[in-house]
């Protein structure tokens, strides 16, 4: 095999997340004109930003071979915790926000403990934190919708915007960029995708993996935390189910991205990418007027399609796999 | 022997067996017979086609040519391991086949649970009640209804064995089954061995432990380099006579390669009296610059415990270690720092990350070099991965190809290569070549002797007696947990070292 078509390959292999969006976006635009405008644009990131975010941190639970499905109510707690120190207890805005990161980096480091010192499965562990943290939630909100009504710099995150873009735009490109550079670039980058890829191999050549998978369910909680305040923010909302199944879209755009719930590998660009897919779909859907109730069909297929073709088989390949002749025993 | 008589009581006869895997010959012109009621043990060293010949017996590979008769009925060259259960041939493998989380009687009667006469669902109650009859007759102390995963090796061994006695097997293969008992634990096996045979099954036993052999068995076949060599009888039956058959004549020229001796170069490691309960007791030896060490003893004598336990991955109770002079107490991220290498058995679980490229592979243990204030340098870490390539000769020499796609020998250079790119004082091996082609395996012994030229020691674990007595400087032997023989000086053979790890010592050492 000469060295450039393997290049060639490995760059198709590579991008070919990216050629499916293309595609996705070609399709959407032949069905609705509206939908390759500026605006519209910036309207689907907005409203992918909250997975997004998530996104950036999550990922980290499955490249250590892991899952974290708390992920949804540690958001909608977030929201409730942030409102609560602010309009209750009157806590400055910055401490405020500290606060609730802090009590996201807590949740983590408790899954992660449980996942590591335990040998409780995480995703028994995380499934567990996703019903007490919704239980917490509902106990402190008593259950009801509150209308966040201040401060205003709380408000300017969600809704805030900077050279015409929506802030949460930003908070996810920094947050994706900063996420890529983490695993690509450091060592703890390193260790994690090593621990995901055979703990035993990692373990012998130095790592420590509980610790690695400890800090990947901090990072997981930290950044579900920060798309909780974004999503509070935007929907001036602190309501305990908001975040009820932002876990499964989260799965699905990191999934879509060519992260394997295996662990050993993962992309967080993809994961972005697999989030904005998911939002192109969703806002195809609406500009194509299609009633809300046939979305979650529709977004399912498309979801499917993405995933077969982004594994690179072919039907003919499949064929021949099931009728041809089988191999002799070795 | 083949007399009219003696044919009737035959329960599986093999004839002029042939079998070769794309070119190499396993197996040529294997007879191999076994009597009903007979214990019989296969002999051989690592390599000689002891487990082919049973994957042929139980179908799981086919032979090319040569006959084979099961209870007086032809077994064609298409056999398969369903039909070979049928007959009534079950084995029992080192890593024993059972369904965790289960109950004794659902692991007997997997697939074919009784079910109620008036409707398809499984008859638990009689099913327990059939599986605590099977057990009772052989007065086993197990409960139909306990859970698999409470259960020790020996007692899960005993469930195989009940299993296969449920499916009417009259044929019981059993491979190396004591290499993870305790001694009590194997003497009770022997007793429910005397009982198979007592009730006409036969049992073929294929073990290294040649004072099992001794006791249990009516007749020994020892195989070398895929040639059935002798087949003793009873009154035959003579630890150091299968040896000398198990090994035969080698050249004479290879002897250069068996000499030992001893280094008066700088002590590396200074291990004292170090001792973990039920894995190995009072081990002390020096390992000296430049020396290669190798730990010979049958599986499960304590080897590969030994070396984890200096690596730092599992804890030792009593003992003390000294590396270069000073107290050392192992934990594998310091014992990276101070220069240790560690080569695993079990190539695929342990040594590599077979989805990762070689450069995440050979990066992972040189993240101390790669690394500035937590972040990695890609260019140094591609550098440090082109300098394992060249040094190890590893094919292809694209470092972004996942490990896991190259060939055995290449996957062990990348394994090897991540620990020579270091500043390396000792590299600890085991099992080093289990698996991989004759080339790479040029290769590798190529390599440690350079290392050790350098003044690398080398702790070497193999079961590959050449390989054990040609690249060692000096050999421990080891035999349930303890250094029983060192061989020091001289020239050793592959004879002397099986002895010893048979116990079969005369002037015992230590």
């Amino acid at each position: 095999m000469s060295v450039v078509a393997s290049k060639a390959r490995r760059l198709l292999a590579d991008f070919r997340l990216f050629f499916i969006l293309l595609l996705l976006m070609a399709v959407l635009t032949m069905l609705s004109p509206m939908f390759l405008s500026i605006g519209n644009l910036s309207n689907v990131l907005w409203s992918v930003c909250i997975i997004g975010i998530m996104c950036t941190g999550f990922i980290y639970a499955p490249v250590t071979g892991g899952i974290d499905l708390s992920v949804g109510s540690m958001a909608s707690l977030s929201g409730i915790i942030a409102n609560v120190l602010m309009n209750n207890a009157h806590v400055p805005l910055a401490l405020a926000l500290l606060i609730t990161l802090g009590f996201g980096v807590l949740v983590g480091l408790v899954n992660g403990i449980v996942t590591t010192k335990f040998r409780v499965p995480p995703f028994i562990v995380t499934m567990a934190a996703k019903t007490y943290l919704f239980g917490i939630a509902m106990l402190v909100s008593n259950g009801d919708t509150i209308t966040i009504m201040g401060p205003q710099g709380f408000l300017t995150i969600g809704v805030g915007k900077f050279l015409g873009l929506p802030i949460p735009i930003y908070i996810m490109l920094v947050l994706t960029a900063a996420s890529h550079f983490l695993l690509k670039q450091t060592v703890f980058g390193r260790r994690a995708i090593a621990v995901g890829a055979n703990e035993v191999s990692a373990k012998l050549s130095g790592v420590d993996p509980d610790r690695t998978r400890i800090i990947a369910y901090i990072l997981s909680s930290g950044t579900a935390t920060i798309a909780g305040i974004v999503m509070a923010s935007l929907t001036q909302q602190a309501y305990a189910p908001n975040g009820a199944g932002y876990e499964f879209d989260v799965i699905t755009a990191v999934v879509i991205g060519g992260t394997s719930l295996m662990g050993g590998t993962g992309s967080v660009v993809g994961a972005l990418i697999g989030a904005v897919m998911v939002g192109f779909i969703n806002n195809g859907l609406n500009l194509m007027n299609m009633p809300a109730s046939y979305h979650p069909l529709v977004t399912g297929i498309v979801i499917l399609i993405a995933l077969i073709l982004n594994q690179g088989v072919t039907l003919p390949a499949i064929l021949r796999r099931q009728f041809g002749r089988k191999d002799a025993p070795k | 022997m083949s007399d009219q008589a003696a044919e009737s009581d035959l329960l599986l006869v093999c004839r002029t067996i042939t079998k070769s895997y794309n070119g190499p010959v396993v197996l040529s012109d294997v007879d191999f017979s076994m009597k009903r009621g007979e214990v019989h043990a296969l002999v051989g060293e690592n390599g000689a086609g002891k487990s082919t010949l049973i994957k042929i017996i139980t179908g799981v590979t086919n032979r090319n040519s040569g006959e084979m008769l099961f209870e007086g009925t032809a077994i064609g060259i298409e056999h398969s391991k369903v039909a070979s259960q049928s007959l009534g041939i079950a084995v029992i493998y080192q890593e024993l086949s059972l369904i965790h989380g289960m109950t004794v009687a659902q692991n007997l009667f997997l697939t074919k649970e009784p079910r109620f006469r008036a409707a398809p669902f499984i008859d638990i109650g009689r099913m327990n009640s059939l599986a605590q009859a099977l057990i009772d007759r052989y007065g086993f102390e197990l409960k139909a209804t306990d859970i698999i995963d409470g259960l020790s090796i020996a007692q899960r061994q005993t469930v195989e064995i009940l299993k296969a006695l449920n499916s009417r097997a009259s044929l019981i293969i059993m491979d190396e089954p004591t290499s993870s008992l305790t001694s009590s634990e194997s003497a009770q096996l022997f007793g429910i061995i005397r009982r198979l045979k007592a009730e006409g099954i036969g049992v073929l036993y294929i073990s290294h432990r040649m004072e099992e052999v001794y006791d249990l068995s009516d007749r020994v076949t020892v195989l070398r380099d895929g040639h059935n060599v002798a087949v003793l009888e009873k009154e035959q039956i003579n630890p150091a006579e299968i040896i000398r058959l198990m090994i035969g004549r080698r050249l004479e020229e290879r002897d250069a390669l068996h000499t030992m001796c001893r280094s008066n170069a700088e002590v590396v490691l200074d291990v004292r009296n170090l001792c973990s309960e039920n894995r190995f007791n009072g081990i002390s030896f020096q390992l000296h610059a430049g020396e290669i060490l190798g730990i010979g003893g049958l599986v499960g004598s304590g080897r590969t415990e030994i070396v984890r336990a200096l690596y730092g991955i599992d804890r030792f109770d009593s003992g003390s270690i000294a590396y270069l002079g000073k107290p050392w107490s192992p934990d594998v991220a310091s014992s990276i720092r101070g220069g240790f290498g560690f080569i695993p058995e079990e190539r695929r679980l342990q040594g590599i990350m077979g989805a990762i490229s070689m450069t995440g592979n050979i990066g992972i243990t040189n993240l101390d070099v790669t690394r500035r204030h937590g972040f990695v340098s890609a260019k140094k870490e591609l550098a440090l991965a082109r300098r394992a390539i060249e040094l190890l000769n590893i094919k292809p020499d694209n470092p972004d190809i996942p490990v896991g796609n190259l060939s055995g020998g290449n996957q062990q250079k990348v394994v090897v290569g991540k620990w020579l790119i270091r500043d390396l004082k000792l590299l600890i091996v085991d099992e080093p070549t289990v698996g991989i082609d004759i080339g790479a395996k040029e290769e590798l012994y190529q390599t440690f002797a350079r290392l050790s030229a350098a003044g690398v020691s080398i702790l070497l674990v193999s079961s590959d007696l050449p390989e054990l007595i040609s690249i060692s400087t000096r050999i421990l032997v080891l035999r349930q947990g303890c250094i029983i023989q060192e061989f020091a000086d001289g020239i050793v053979t592959e004879e002397d070292v099986l002895r010893a790890s048979s116990g079969l010592v005369e002037g015992a050492v230590r």
